[in-house]
């Protein structure tokens, strides 16, 4: 084994406290050490030039480096191995700079330090195995599951650079929340007009061939791994052909059934056959089996006589069952709200006109059930609106975070209500108050400066209780400075904290996606990589993730299809990283202890749950599994047990 | 009579610790050359049985630095190596090892500061503890396979 030395003087920050002459001749009397060479700076192109004919022509077995930390340069230098035919993990550095010659003041502790780790640096990388990069194909299409404004971005960015995608919405419509709120904040702009154009290119644009749109549809299963999934979706009748219906909206009228809309969160009605709200997309009514007449029994057909168009309402539609291969998958799903029904001091659900945001945006919304008109239960406008804030969040007892979007719909509300109905007593309720940004002073202003608007601060939502007294509510509040006072509210909109939309867990579970202690999707990274899940290939984008706002959501839409089109493409393979760890499959006692302790989910069992098996594309290299093994079954590639054992006793010796 | 030089091996994760120490170097803060670091990718790879073969090939003393709590690059390999630590302890003590001679903590990329502290700290306990009884560590049974 010839194992070659190359010492960097760093310009002289390394020579300075280590003399290289005194060093060699002390390096000299190791057989495992065939030659030492000094370099001005190896990092330099003609250091890496010098390193890379040098080792052409002495053709070491094995070599070290020692310079500075392996955490600038490693990558470079097993890069100039490879360019020299060598494998490049025939290489270990040794950190003379950071870890010895810049922290030991006394030349002789120096150089007798720089020694011993060069000597163990030798031990070990005499027992490195030349590893290989594996190469696997990987699909590139992509499946987004969610069609709000993060799943929309999502899909038409990666559709408009040719990616396949299957666009996934469990509900009839695309656009998620956003679309049915008249306006938005920061800019009072209107939702349909934001997202419509989005819509419209991803239903009929220039790249709409590329992504296959699955409403009403749900993943059912999911297996595989980054580059190679296999997907199943449920799609569930739609009982109206999205391709022979013109969107006429003829059927709707004649249906005699009425029950009440769930896309106006349960105020107004809807037919058994209808659209979810005007102005839906795709323009495509769809029938609810579970209010239609036919299965009741009955044989009404007058939709069906209705439609101008020939089969297009469909009542032998049936649910079906896809399977798509995909190369990665972005879960944008959404949030929800609290249920406010945990606040039972509100009487939400049980006192007439005490409303979630959501619910007050349909009132709002010209497509609402009330055409826009701003108007209570009995059809009457409000002369006083109470603005609940921090309904659940920035509480112990329920949502500990702050959910950051309701302060700026509450000054959107602020400013839609002084518009709409001029001289409405509006008054905030609130426990803290946030509107960063650039434009979210704005409304904020407008809200603030309004003489109608007034400003009431409290400690804890306990402090707050309503009441209905015939003629209206009446809130109770004690504000932050302790008085107890009353005041009367036609009306009370809560503004609840957020939360990941149902179903989330589940999903996320189907594809070992973890979730955090408030059941949103845990990212890999807060900073660096929040919109990757801990699963590779698993893509997190919009409020699955964090209670966001739009423009965040459709950043992260965005960024999802970054990684993406950064990872897979066309003829690349993916390279997987042999710095992984390996189960030695004779030795493995079928424990499970490993399943437990990897953090991502990269050990799974053989059928007969005996033996454990790694994806060396899932694992990460941490080594956790290597250290927990008892049968010492695993090995930690690249940092064997008798490498680093090698390390560590000649560095005692 | 010449000063006892302790003998001390620290493994440093790749993501934290390791770079804590660079950082150190980096500001050129000297701390003592009987430290010397056994670089690891996560401190969920330090095997206890590591922690015993130093002791078996001349350690004083074993040092395990990791991320701080919610830090780990890997998200929970440095709790593994708490919990590891902790059952090692116990180990050592039914062994008559004192406790100083195996230290957990934790330093961050940017904690050069903290990194010399808790060197120094360690080879100065060491230091007044005086040399490992050879005859201990020499008795442990190397269970670990090597490949």
């Amino acid at each position: 084994m010839k194992t070659a030395v190359y010492f960097c003087s760093c310009g002289d920050n390394i020579t300075e406290r280590i003399e290289f002459e005194r060093l060699k001749n002390e390096l000299s009397g190791h057989p495992e050490i065939a030659y030492v060479k000094p370099a001005g700076f190896l990092c330099a192109e003609d250091g890496k030039e010098f390193l890379r004919n040098d080792l052409v022509m002495e053709r070491p077995d094995r070599v070290v480096i020692a310079a500075c930390s392996p955490r600038e340069y490693e990558k470079a230098f097993m890069q100039v191995l490879a360019e020299a035919g060598m494998n490049p993990y025939f290489l270990q550095m040794v950190n003379i700079r950071e870890q010895v010659a810049w922290v030991t003041p006394d030349p002789d502790e120096a150089r007798e330090k720089a020694c011993a780790l060069i000597r163990a640096a030798a031990r070990r990388v005499a027992l490195h195995q030349p590893l290989e990069k594996k190469q696997l194909e990987a699909r590139t299409e992509v499946l987004i599951i969610g069609a709000g404004p993060a799943g929309l971005k999502s899909a038409l960015t990666l559709a408009q650079a040719g990616r396949k995608v299957v666009l996934v919405e469990k509900t009839p419509v695309l656009g998620g929340l956003p679309v049915r709120y008249e306006e938005l904040f920061p800019n009072m702009e209107c939702g349909p007009c934001m997202l419509e154009p989005v819509m419209g290119e991803i239903l009929h644009g220039e790249y709409a061939h590329n992504i296959e749109i699955l409403t009403l549809s749900e993943v059912t299963d999911v297996a595989g791994y980054l580059g190679n999934f296999t997907v199943k979706i449920t799609q569930h009748p739609r009982y109206v052909d999205t391709v022979r219906c013109i969107g006429c909206g003829e059927c709707i009228p004649p249906c005699p059934v009425s029950v009440p809309n769930e896309f106006n969160d349960g105020l107004g009605a809807r037919k058994a056959i209808s659209l979810t709200f005007a102005g839906a997309l795709p323009n495509v009514p769809f029938l609810d089996p579970a209010a239609c007449l036919r299965w009741k029994a009955e044989d009404c057909q007058l939709c069906l006589k209705a439609c101008p168009v020939e089969n297009a309402v469909e009542f032998q539609d049936a649910e079906k069952i896809h399977e798509r291969n995909v190369g990665a998958i972005v879960l944008a799903t959404g949030s929800a709200l609290y249920d406010c029904r945990n606040l039972p001091q509100f009487g939400y659900g049980s006192i007439p006109d005490v409303y979630t945001s959501l619910e007050f945006e349909r009132l709002m919304a010209s497509n609402g059930p009330t055409g826009g008109s701003i108007l209570t239960a009995a059809g009457k406008p409000p002369e006083s609106i109470a603005i609940v804030h921090c309904v659940g969040s920035l509480d112990e007892h329920h949502k500990p975070y702050c959910s950051g979007i309701c302060c700026q719909y509450a000054f959107k509300f602020n400013h839609l209500v002084a518009s709409k109905l001029p001289g409405t007593k509006i008054y905030h309720l609130y426990k803290e108050m946030v509107a960063p940004g650039k434009e979210e002073f704005s409304l904020y202003r407008h809200a603030v400066d309004n003489a109608d608007s007034q400003f009431i601060r409290y400690i804890d939502i306990k402090d707050l209780q309503i009441r209905s007294n015939g003629d209206g509510n009446v809130v109770h509040y004690r504000n932050a400075a302790g008085r107890e006072d009353s005041f009367h509210a036609t009306m009370v909109v809560l503004c609840p904290a957020v939360e990941p939309a149902k179903g989330s867990a589940k999903l996320g579970q189907m594809m070992d996606v973890s979730s955090d202690r408030f059941g949103f999707y845990e990212e890999l990274h807060g900073a660096l990589d929040s919109a990757q899940s801990r699963v590779k290939g698993v893509y997190l984008a919009g409020a699955c993730q964090a209670p966001m706002n739009i423009q965040k959501s459709i950043s992260q839409g965005m960024a999802a299809a970054g990684y993406i089109l950064s990872e897979l493409r066309d003829g690349k393979k993916l390279q997987v990283d042999p710095v992984t760890a390996s189960v030695n499959e004779t030795a493995c006692s079928g424990c499970h202890i490993c399943r437990f302790v990897c953090p991502y989910k990269a050990i799974s069992y053989t059928a007969d749950g005996r033996t454990a098996s790694i994806n060396a594309l899932l694992c990460h290299g941490c080594g956790t599994c290597v250290a927990a093994c008892p049968a010492g079954a695993i090995i930690g590639n690249h940092f064997t047990n008798d490498q680093i054992l090698a390390e560590m006793e000649a560095i005692l010796q | 009579m010449t000063r006892f030089e302790p003998k001390i091996v620290g493994f440093l994760c790749n993501w934290c610790s390791y770079a804590g120490a660079d950082k150190a170097g980096a500001a050129q803060t000297p701390y003592p050359a009987n430290f010397k670091a056994v670089r690891v990718m996560c401190s969920g790879r330090v095997d206890p049985q590591f922690v015993l073969q130093a002791y078996a090939k001349g350690a004083d003393g074993v040092m395990i630095l990791a991320c701080h709590p919610g830090d780990c690059h890997y998200k929970e390999g440095n709790y593994r190596a708490t919990q590891r630590h902790r059952i090692l302890l116990r180990l050592l003590k039914q062994f008559g090892i004192e406790p100083e001679r195996c230290r957990f903590d934790y330093v961050s990329a940017g904690e050069g500061e903290k990194f010399v502290k808790v060197v120094t700290d360690m080879v100065e306990s060491i230091r007044s503890l005086g040399p490992l009884q050879p005859t201990v560590a020499e008795t442990f049974p190397v269970l670990i396979p090597v490949d």
